[in-house]
């Protein structure tokens, strides 16, 4: 796709999101698309480390699970205002993901995936057990809304938070393909095709790792805490391997190392369960056959694909 | 003092499990350098199928075993042949994700075929000693017996047959293996097929010793790479060392600190590891 194709790529569809709650009667569907754009979120930020530096991280459910809780404990119990805990809690989970990406970096492609995954399931267990703080299993509830009843945006219309959580998506969106572009963003690419190239011309490659698994939990954090603010309850039961390996899933079925494709697999992986309801309980089997299959006959994703479809009709049309 | 013997003894019984499964991993990593991620849920697979046998079918526990060890071996070789093969070539980031993908079937899969309640395999060994105020379940012994036969058995055939011979030729310099006349294609399925075999056993000492239930493969598994990052990538030794090692301390932190929090301290050890040792306990540097 040529870059002015792109443009009007964009600008369509973000016209389409815009204009979504109007087409929308059922609620259900504005829910749906709610939830599309938390995991656009979470998928760009996995993105980000999966498929830009090719280091695949199991641990962004875990730490969309930090900035959920991290957000509604402090709404909670500090008295804080919502939009200062949302802005504060994805730099929260910052702390964890420096803490957690210091010794998981140390070891390279597998291995590197297995201690995120090992994060993930201290951060659950912790969440499950230390019930003083997270209420265990029964998990936290009442957790408050952004701004209050009255005035012009009553976020507890589910239409206004729609909006909400759309702008902030398109933030994000703005701001992966602004690091993707920039100097660091290169050499997240360049680690991604040759590490041992790159550390050999003098960069030190664990700082832009460090750096990309961190912006990558952060981007994770702040789906997390749309997603508290917008159900007003959470339990870690949605904080688990099994969400992480959905993020997985999404990036590699959109198409991985592109912008476009974390958001078309977000709203897959979102609508697919609506899609499969007829076979609910062969969800995961269903699941992680596309998974195998997709990484095996079509490992540039949806997007990959179409961009080749596009780059055959673009070509056929010039000559 | 009695106390924390009855609490290593545990952890051997334990740890006898992990190495089973750290030996499959390990193996699978050494040869073909996939991290086969979706290993503890084939294992539970195994386990399954033991219990349904026994406890369904009426099928005695040690013909049980056999069956599901042979369909262990089948089902490896077709993972392999099925799933791994088509990435080969391809980055190693794809065959990570196709071993994820492979993990969210079979667990689906034992889900759908087995149920989501907890099953513990039936079998006669009731008895308990008792040495010198230490309880010893017979069953326990039964699984550490069992485990370093298993064991042995595996270090025989790596080190003494053939076929062992040409794997580790393969592990060692794949390329020269290849020009010495190796057949990497059948090496490939050989160690799929014994290593799911080997984690098919470990699944049925767990579903024994304890329960199989959804979500146990999966932590198993991370278990697994966590004895590999402990011992060594590629180490044999080190994977059974490694393995005792977590089996023992969990069973001391259980014991001694906290039983729901005894998972997160054997990932801790995990990361002091890496911290202090990144090549492991008897990784060379």
């Amino acid at each position: 796709m040529s870059i002015s194709a792109k443009h009007v790529f964009y600008a369509a569809v973000l016209a389409l999101l815009c204009a979504l709650p109007l087409f929308i009667t059922v609620k259900y569907y504005v829910h749906l698309s709610i939830l599309a754009l938390v995991w656009v979120i979470m998928a760009q930020g996995q993105n980000l480390i999966q498929g830009y530096t090719g280091y695949v991280s199991i641990v962004s459910a875990g730490f969309m699970g930090i900035g959920a809780y991290s957000t509604a404990l402090m709404g909670m119990h500090f008295d804080l205002p919502v939009w200062l805990t949302i802005v504060l809690a994805p730099f929260i989970t910052a702390v964890f993901a420096l803490a957690a990406g210091y010794p998981s970096l140390r070891v390279k492609g597998h291995y590197f995936a297995i201690v995120t995954l090992a994060f993930n399931m201290v951060i659950f267990i912790v969440l499950m057990n230390f019930t003083d703080l997270t209420n265990g299993e029964a998990g936290l509830t009442g957790i408050p809304k952004p701004g209050s009843g009255s005035g012009p945006f009553d976020f507890r219309n589910r239409i206004a938070y729609y909006y909400f959580v759309l702008l902030v998506a398109v933030l994000m969106v703005i701001v992966a393909a602004r690091i993707v572009r920039s100097r660091v963003g290169q050499i997240l690419i360049a680690i991604r095709q040759n590490e041992d190239l790159v550390s050999a011309v003098g960069i030190p490659t664990w700082k832009y790792k460090l750096f990309s698994f961190i912006v990558s939990a952060m981007f994770a954090g702040l789906a997390g805490a749309l997603y508290a603010h917008y159900q007003s309850f959470i339990n870690p039961e949605i904080f688990g391997v099994a969400q992480s390996l959905d993020a997985i899933l999404a990036v590699i079925v959109g198409g991985s190392g592109t912008i476009a494709g974390p958001m078309v697999g977000a709203f897959i992986l979102v609508l697919l369960p609506e899609v499969l309801r007829f076979a609910d309980s062969f969800r995961l089997i269903i699941y992680g056959l596309i998974l195998v299959l997709a990484t095996i006959f079509m490992p540039r994703g949806i997007v990959g694909l179409a961009s080749q479809a596009w780059g055959k009709i673009a070509d056929r049309g010039g000559s | 003092m009695i106390e924390i013997l009855q609490q290593i003894v545990n952890g051997i019984a334990i740890g006898g499990v992990y190495v089973l499964i750290a030996l499959g991993l390990t193996t699978v990593f050494g040869i073909l350098g996939i991290a086969h991620f979706a290993h503890g849920s084939v294992s539970m697979f195994g386990g399954y199928l033991t219990y349904l046998l026994v406890a369904s079918l009426g099928v005695p526990l040690v013909g049980a075993v056999a069956i599901a060890v042979i369909v262990g071996l089948l089902l490896g070789a077709a993972i392999e042949f099925l799933a791994y093969r088509p990435v080969r070539d391809a980055n190693p980031i794809n065959a990570f994700i196709v071993a994820l993908g492979l993990t969210m079937m079979v667990e689906g899969i034992n889900l759908q075929f087995f149920g989501a309640e907890q099953v513990v395999i039936p079998t006669d060994a009731g008895h308990i000693y008792d040495i010198v105020g230490v309880t010893i379940p017979e069953l326990r012994l039964y699984v550490i017996f069992s485990a370093a036969v298993l064991v042995a058995a595996m270090a025989i055939f790596v080190e003494r047959t053939k076929t062992g011979q040409a794997i580790r030729a393969v592990a060692e310099n794949r390329d020269a293996a290849i020009l010495m006349g190796v057949n990497v294609n059948t090496i490939s399925l050989v160690v799929f097929a014994v290593s799911t075999a080997l984690g098919v056993a470990a699944g049925v000492m767990v579903g024994s010793l304890f329960a199989i239930a959804p979500g146990i493969g999966e932590g198993l598994v991370i278990k697994g790479f966590a004895v590999l990052i402990l011992g060594g990538l590629g180490s044999f030794p080190g994977a059974v060392i490694g393995g005792i090692v977590l089996g023992v301390t969990e069973s001391l932190a259980a014991g001694f600190i906290s039983s729901a929090y005894k998972d997160v301290i054997a990932f801790v050890v995990m990361i002091i590891v890496l911290l202090v040792r990144p090549q492991g306990l008897l990784g060379k540097a």
